[in-house]
């Protein structure tokens, strides 16, 4: 047995192997956030004091010196406040209606919750302008003269923007509950009232607060939706824009991002903060709650979740029904006119946009997938370090990532600049601008993985890339695909970074709604839209029957 | 020695979890580590698998450090508590996953796997997946996957707590066979007793970090060096020295601060025939449990447990018994470690 154990010993690989794929797979994750990460941002910090005479404070005192200052970040502050406030209050509605009542058509209501999520940031101010527009159908109609180009446009185009995403983080808090509090306390006699007030509400703070950071963080780096419906009013995200595109001012459009990076970034921090002093108050022992019927409690929810639910399919139908008529609202003929795409490249801008998304699904499946197996692996500082790196790029605004890679990368000293102009640029700009969550999603499968299968593999004699590669990879292998589309279909609707990246060969779908609804052309643009969620549900439908095919269930796709 | 351990010291943070263990283990040598949770059993077992670093101290084999070996290449086999065959693999090929791991060919990996399959009584399970096994179905695929490369010593870690009572003990004969026929070198992590008593060679009794005491289930029982071993193993009455009533030359010292006696030990004697030396007390409870009886005898403000073999009508509580405690049966108990 001795001889025959020494003997296998030595048929073992050498040790020096595991250590060098470790260090490989580090540095295969470390360098391209480096590169695509730090790098931009540091362009933007230098770029934000470079002044004629030298660096200096000088761009930032003239810009808060100016009027405008107080104005913008007055506009910013205002409507993404409001617009917080309007969307976790229907957001908990709603999720409450989804997980603590037994009202009917729940999986049709959660599936059109999450419908903003799969079209492009503008469509939901393309879907008010053609209702309550200059030209929209009620003023048309009614001839009421509402203006909607400005604050409420902009609040009203985000709540819907931002509510799935709150209702994703709420309906998670909501649908965990410790039957027995209830029980004890319908027992002990308390009304429905009372324990919403004393359990409901107590129990899901975390959640509520984590999703009105998220929802602040959204709003205020929100830019199609202000540059669609915002007229006037100008907001951090799009005065970035016009220095930059309008004005050529890259000083003042770093000095602007600088800014927008304070709120966003405090939001993203505090919201990391809060989850993590977030214990877990429901053990192994608790019961899960089953909701009863009460018939005044679901028929409320109902009711609820059709008006919320009523909206979304409203403004999503109207960008539709725009993009087949002749001339909406004057001329409701059916018609494909819109469809052919005369200008602007004519469709190319679509398969640019499939091809990126595809880049970036695979280039992000690679990095997040592999920086979540290193972070495990290695179980210390350094892996604590490797963490918030990752999960940095959330604190980091679309627009200011997108002008940090231009400073980064059309810059002839950089040795990355032949990606200056490729479809590559922006697949990776894409991955890194969403690498937070993709990251986490790949987290959260991984750890959901026993330790044990760890051990026994290593204690098999498996090195660490052999463990990767024959037992933690094929675990989580559905969730690896869902963090492919999640690379996928955000690829597919963003704009924020994109937009400073793209060069009229490298044009993208959603970049073309922007400018075709800039250049007044309002219907090709919510043909454009179409099209877009087309490709994403087609890529949706596809994803769900593999899903099947393979036997998954329960595949959490967004988060 | 085949396997030793040197004053292995652990910590996690402030609390010391091994605290200077040292043993020596015989080749094909059974051995239970056996301790209330949080004994630091596990963590010993781990450190001997290389899947945990002790802070000092040393793990030899065959005479060999082991300080600088990892995990994966000692060739020891673990077997852990539940749940650790990989999912996504069928019964055969989470046997031959070492075997592939030692680069073995494919032609070498079925004939091995085949084999003990065989060992283990489940031939013709090889395709199925771990979710289509029965829990004790699953332990013995994994005590099948951790023989298959020939480990030099196997590692149990409370492989047969999450079974059910019946399975755990068809289970527990199983493995000892299996360890008898193979002559393979077995520690064992348990906190069953009765487990213990049943499958080793030798217990390693442990509390707090460190080891009370090591000798086979007779040794543990007759010679406990101390108040926790006795405890821990079989039921013991405690009472401290200066109790009242006892034989002369039963009284110790101060380092022996207290008197052991198990219960069946404690004899009857007739109430009418008086006898020095004999204790007078209360029945308080008289509880039948199959082939003895257990009744809590009280003593002015001390109990006394004993066990009468069958079932004893005659005794009921309220009533009252005179009892005595033979010499040989006091055993002399130190309050700690030696």
């Amino acid at each position: 047995m001795t001889d025959a154990a020494l003997g296998a010993l030595r048929r073992l690989p050498r040790p020096d192997a595991d250590r060098l794929a470790l260090i490989g797979l580090t540095a295969l994750v470390v360098l391209p956030l480096i590169a695509f990460v730090v790098v931009p941002l540091f362009g933007i910090f230098r770029m934000s004091f470079a002044t004629p005479d030298g660096f200096g404070l000088g761009n930032y005192v003239r810009y808060i010196q100016s009027p405008k200052f107080s104005k913008v970040v007055g506009n910013s502050l205002s409507v993404s406040l409001t617009t917080t406030f309007i969307t976790v209050v229907l957001a908990y509605a709603f999720a409450f209606a989804m997980r603590r009542t037994a009202m009917p058509g729940k999986r049709i209501f959660g599936a059109v919750a999450l419908l903003p999520l799969f079209a492009p940031s503008l469509v939901q101010a393309l879907g008010i302008v053609f209702l309550f527009g200059r030209n929209g159908v009620v003023n048309r109609t009614f001839d009421l003269g509402i203006d909607i180009y400005g604050f409420w446009g902009i609040v009203i185009s985000d709540v819907f923007y931002s509510f799935p995403h709150a209702y994703l983080i709420l309906s998670a808090a909501l649908a965990i509950a410790d039957a027995r509090l209830y029980e004890s306390a319908k027992v002990l006699g308390a009304t429905s009232a009372r324990m919403f007030r004393d359990i409901t509400l107590p129990s899901t703070k975390y959640g509520l607060l984590s999703a009105t950071f998220v929802v602040f963080t959204i709003v205020i780096t929100d830019f199609g939706n202000p540059m669609v419906i915002g007229g006037d009013f100008n907001v951090l995200a799009t005065e970035i824009y016009n220095q930059v595109s309008g004005q050529g001012n890259f000083e003042m459009g770093a000095v602007i991002g600088m800014i927008l990076l304070v709120p966003a970034g405090l939001a993203v921090v505090v919201e990391k903060w809060i989850m993590r002093r977030h214990q877990a108050t429901i053990t192994e022992r608790s019961t899960p709650l089953q909701v009863e019927r009460e018939r005044l409690r679901d028929a409320a929810g109902f009711v609820c979740a059709v008006t919320i639910c009523g909206l979304i399919v409203l403004i999503v139908a109207i960008v539709f029904i725009a993009s087949f008529v002749t001339l909406w609202p004057y001329n409701l003929h059916l018609s494909l006119r819109h469809y052919r795409f005369e200008v602007q490249n004519g469709l190319a801008p679509l398969w640019t946009s499939i091809w990126v998304s595809l880049l970036a699904a695979i280039i992000g499946v690679v990095a997040t997938v592999t920086a979540a197996c290193v972070v495990r692996r290695l179980d210390n500082l350094a892996g604590q370090v490797l963490y918030f790196v990752s999960i940095l790029p959330a604190a980091v605004p679309g627009m200011v990532l997108g002008l940090g890679y231009i400073l980064a990368f059309n810059d002839p000293k950089s040795p990355l600049e032949v990606l200056y102009g490729t479809f590559l640029i922006l697949a990776i700009c894409n991955v890194y601008h969403y690498h937070a969550q993709g990251f986490l999603i790949a987290t959260t499968s991984i750890n959901q993985i026993s330790r044990v299968f760890d051990e026994a593999s290593t204690s098999l004699g498996g090195g660490f890339l052999r463990t990767l590669r024959s037992v933690t990879l094929p675990i989580i292998s559905a969730s690896i695909i869902s963090v492919g589309v999640f690379f996928f279909v955000r690829s597919m609707v963003t704009l924020s970074a994109v937009i400073f990246l793209v060069t009229p060969m490298t044009q993208v779908a959603a970049v073309s709604v922007l400018l075709l609804d800039d250049a007044g052309n309002q219907n090709q643009a919510a043909a454009f839209s179409v099209c877009i969620m087309l490709v994403v549900a087609a890529a949706l439908v596809l994803f769900q029957a593999t899903l099947r095919l393979t036997g998954h269930k329960d595949v959490a796709l967004m988060r | 020695m085949f396997l030793s351990l040197s004053s292995i010291t652990k910590r996690f943070g402030a609390v010391a979890a091994l605290n200077d263990v040292s043993l020596a283990i015989g080749e094909g040598e059974f051995v239970c580590f056996l301790g209330p949770s949080g004994c630091g059993k596990t963590t010993l077992l781990r450190v001997i698998a290389g899947l945990e670093t002790p802070d000092a101290g040393e793990v030899m084999l065959n005479g060999k450090s082991l300080v600088d070996v990892p995990a994966r290449l000692r060739n020891f086999g673990i077997v852990f508590q539940s749940y650790s065959l990989f999912p996504n693999m069928s019964v055969a090929r989470n046997i031959g996953y070492g075997l592939e791991c030692r680069k073995w060919r494919r032609e070498a990996i079925a004939p091995r796997v085949a084999e003990v399959l065989d060992l283990v009584h489940l031939s013709d399970q090889a395709d199925k997946y771990p979710h289509q096994l029965s829990g004790g179905q699953q332990q013995r695929v994994a005590l099948a996957r951790a023989l298959a490369p020939g480990p030099a010593v196997l590692l149990l870690d409370e492989p047969l707590s999450a079974l059910d009572a019946k399975v755990r003990e068809d289970l527990r004969g199983e493995i000892k066979d299996l360890q008898t026929a193979l002559g393979i070198t077995t520690i064992m992590v348990t906190h069953d007793q009765h487990e213990a008593m049943e499958m080793a060679d030798r217990i390693v009794v442990m509390n707090a970090g460190v080891i009370e005491q090591v000798g086979s289930a007779g040794d543990l029982y007759d010679r406990p060096v101390n108040r926790f071993v006795a405890e821990f193993i079989g039921r013991m009455n405690l009472l401290p020295m200066s109790s009242a009533g006892l034989d002369a030359d039963a009284s110790g010292t101060a380092d022996d601060p207290f008197i052991g006696v198990r219960p069946e030990h404690i004899e009857l004697v007739d109430p009418g025939a008086p006898h020095p030396g004999a204790l007078l007390g209360r029945i308080e409870k008289c509880i039948f449990l199959g082939s003895f009886t257990r009744i809590t005898l009280a003593l002015g403000e001390r109990a006394l447990v004993l066990e009468l073999r069958g079932r004893r009508t005659d005794l009921q509580a309220g009533g009252t018994l005179a009892v005595r405690i033979p010499v040989h049966a006091i055993h002399r108990l130190r309050d700690a470690a030696p």
